[in-house]
């Protein structure tokens, strides 16, 4: 600046660059951003991840259904033959145990097939590939993490908004009610909610099941997921409108004439913008680890959907089955690294968006 | 502040009886009845069986009159029977599961207690440290990861591979003398432990480092400085007594939940603990066992919210209740 404004000085008349325009708010905040490296490096990989799973069906040869029967032991002790009668060359390397007892538990073992690169994350039990069969949960598991962190964020900001805008008895109802959620024990809540939505003769719950068919349950996640957690959202955009309300620049509108909705959507909504967009985006690794922690006990999606939780679900079987540690390992491995991602995009959107901080 | 606690704790009563009825409530609209078990259990199973079965259980009547009944039992101490278990809800809860609870739970909670809080008041003390750096990433981690996940990792690793520890489950059966018995419950410990406290651990180490960072910069650190008190007392006696204070209130409300919440860690290393019994019991339509544990953990919410009140009375002279 101080050399631009010498060179300014020295002549006349004023060059227009000089008249810069302030960077925006959005700018600043981009700025900021940029410069927290874990927060640049988990939005890389969260869009990596995001791209993989929208073109999940064109980059994997295989269906997330598709079972490689060739790679399976049909009997333990006997591999899979090859082309021409010899093993098949991308055989698994299970060790065949020689007690004839310990025989039935390798009949289905997970298959690595790591030299053929035919199954760079090996399959499942069931001699699927793990790598399209994460692909394309991580399709599921998105979707349900941002349509439900998404919904989850609205409802919140609107019970909030209405509760800290409207006070009184309005105020009270809402605040009462979201204290009572968050009291309440998640687990029974969670178990009633996906046994009623299971249950046909709930219409709203025969109403799924008629549209979707056997993608209901992802819907029913997602519905479950917003039901459980859009009280942290409420309490803080409550806190946060009430605190705006009483600022000074909210009087001047009002004294001006504002309209209330003019004063909602102009002046108190910009401003708790930055409260609301981190909450989301930490929602959104929160809703991934829900829906993981219900499918692993069984009560998520239903097979023959995939998600990276349903993935998981006997998963600590596999543990003890050989090679089968890789069954285990990747979905998680993606759960995890999803919602550290998101968690350091959030993190690095709080000190971007917060108004008080400096260039 | 007598009578506020007074108050407070005869609020106790009336809350307990709103919760139960809802519980209730919801447990009665779960569709399936306890009968189904035995149904899908029992091929020779008629119409008429189930139809006698519901009107002998009193499954026939809605769900507020038998929620009636239910109470009126209740409050004798009477919780009724488990249907799975063939014993009283109330000994299959207590006697059975919450021992094992008591001892994981409270045992994860003490760890991540007893790291977090120095962590958390370090980190802060060196802000923009390496140290800081560190735990901060290691936090980020500890939020992040899928608990169950992160436990049959360790169990991989160090039952499977390394072959160190057991894979689960209390103990290991047929075990003589005190002192191996002591060492086999305590090594069948150390997994389940470290999986369940990794999660208290993060969030507590984060909000401790925060709400010092909150404290060093207000205006009585500064003149605590200025009027030449020792570094380290102004650390010990203004900075970090006022800094553990809302950390209380975290612990507390934590501990009813990690009691009924942990199924997870439960689940993969085949723990018999509360969580598990809560889930099975709604699962299987078990009622009796799920109300006696559900009211259990809501009796325990309300006596440590309570708790939470109190003890930020002693350790804060500034809060009176009137």
């Amino acid at each position: 600046m101080t050399n631009r404004t010498v060179a300014a000085r020295s002549k006349a008349p004023i060059p227009e660059k000089v008249i810069e325009r302030n960077p925006s708010t959005w700018q600043l905040a981009w700025r900021r951003f940029r410069r927290h490296k874990l927060a640049m490096l988990g939005g890389t990989v969260v869009m990596l991840l995001l791209l993989a799973a929208i073109f999940a069906p064109w980059l994997t040869p295989y269906g997330f259904s598709y079972q490689n029967r060739q790679l399976l032991l049909r009997e333990c002790g006997e591999l899979p033959p090859g082309e021409f009668g010899s093993p098949h060359p991308c055989a698994p390397s299970v060790d065949i145990p020689s007690d004839p007892q310990l025989l039935g538990q390798c009949v289905r073992p997970a298959v690595l097939v790591w030299k053929c690169g035919m199954h760079p994350f090996g399959t499942d039990d069931l001699g699927r590939d793990i790598l399209t069969r994460v692909m394309q949960g991580g399709r599921v598991s998105l979707l349900v993490g941002f349509v439900a962190a998404l919904a989850a964020t609205l409802l919140g900001t609107l019970l909030g908004g209405i509760a800290a805008f409207l006070g009184g008895p309005v105020d009270a109802v809402i605040s009462r009610f979201t204290d009572i959620m968050l009291s309440l024990p998640t687990l029974p809540l969670l178990l009633i909610l996906t046994g009623l939505l299971a249950n046909q003769e709930v219409p709203l719950a025969a109403y799924l099941s008629q549209t979707l068919g056997p993608s209901k349950s992802i819907v029913v996640i997602i519905i479950v997921i917003i039901v459980l957690s859009w009280m942290s959202t409420t309490r803080l955009v409550r806190g946060e409108v009430l605190s705006l309300r009483s600022r000074e620049f909210v009087d001047a509108a009002r004294a001006s004439g504002a309209a209330t909705r003019h004063i909602l959507v102009r002046h108190l909504l910009p401003n708790a913008v930055h409260v609301i967009i981190v909450q989301a985006t930490l929602q959104v690794g929160e809703a991934i680890l829900i829906e993981s922690g219900l499918s692993f006990l069984g009560l998520g999606i239903q097979p023959p959907a995939v998600s990276w939780g349903n993935m998981l679900a006997r998963a600590q079987e596999f543990v003890f089955t050989p090679n089968g540690i890789y069954v285990a390992f990747f979905p998680g491995l993606f759960i995890f690294l999803t919602v550290l991602c998101f968690n350091f995009v959030g993190d690095g959107l709080r000190d971007a968006l917060d108004p008080r901080a400096k260039r | 502040m007598f009578a506020y606690l007074v108050r407070r704790a005869l609020q106790i009563i009336p809350t307990l009886f709103v919760i139960s009825v809802v519980i209730y409530a919801l447990l009665a609209l779960k569709p399936g009845d306890p009968i189904d078990e035995l149904r899908r259990g029992n091929p020779g199973f008629t119409a008429a069986d189930y139809d006698r079965l519901i009107k002998l259980y009193g499954l026939d009547k809605p769900w507020y009159v038998r929620y009636w009944y239910w109470v009126g039992r209740a409050a004798q101490g009477d919780f009724g029977p488990s249907r799975r278990f063939g014993m009283p809800a109330a000994q299959y809860v207590f006697q059975y599961r919450l021992p094992n609870t008591l001892l994981l739970s409270g045992l994860s909670l003490l760890i991540a207690f007893v790291i977090a809080v120095p962590t958390g008041m370090l980190s802060a003390l060196r802000q923009h440290s390496l140290f800081d750096y560190g735990v901060t990433f290691v936090n980020f981690i500890g939020v992040s990861i899928p608990i169950f996940w992160f436990g049959i990792m360790l169990m991989y690793i160090f039952s499977v591979q390394l072959r160190l520890l057991p894979a689960g489950s209390l103990q290991t059966p047929g075990i003589e003398g005190l002192w191996p018995i002591i060492v086999d419950r305590a090594r069948h410990l150390i997994l389940p432990v470290a999986a369940l406290s990794s999660l208290q651990m993060a969030s507590w180490t984060r909000f401790m480092r925060s709400s010092m960072l909150e404290i060093i910069n207000l205006d009585y650190i500064r003149t605590a400085r200025a009027k030449g008190l020792p570094e380290r007392l102004v650390t010990v006696r203004h900075t970090m007594r006022n800094a553990i204070l809302p950390i209380i209130t975290l612990v507390a409300l934590a501990i009813p939940t990690v009691m009924s919440g942990a199924v997870l860690t439960e689940t993969v290393f085949n723990w018999p603990g509360m969580g598990r019994a809560i889930f099975d019991a709604i699962v299987v339509n078990d009622f009796n066992v799920a109300m006696v544990s559900l009211m259990f953990i809501s009796l325990l919410v309300l006596l440590f919210n309570l708790l939470a009140d109190i003890i930020y009375v002693i350790v804060d002279p500034r809060i009176r209740y009137d």
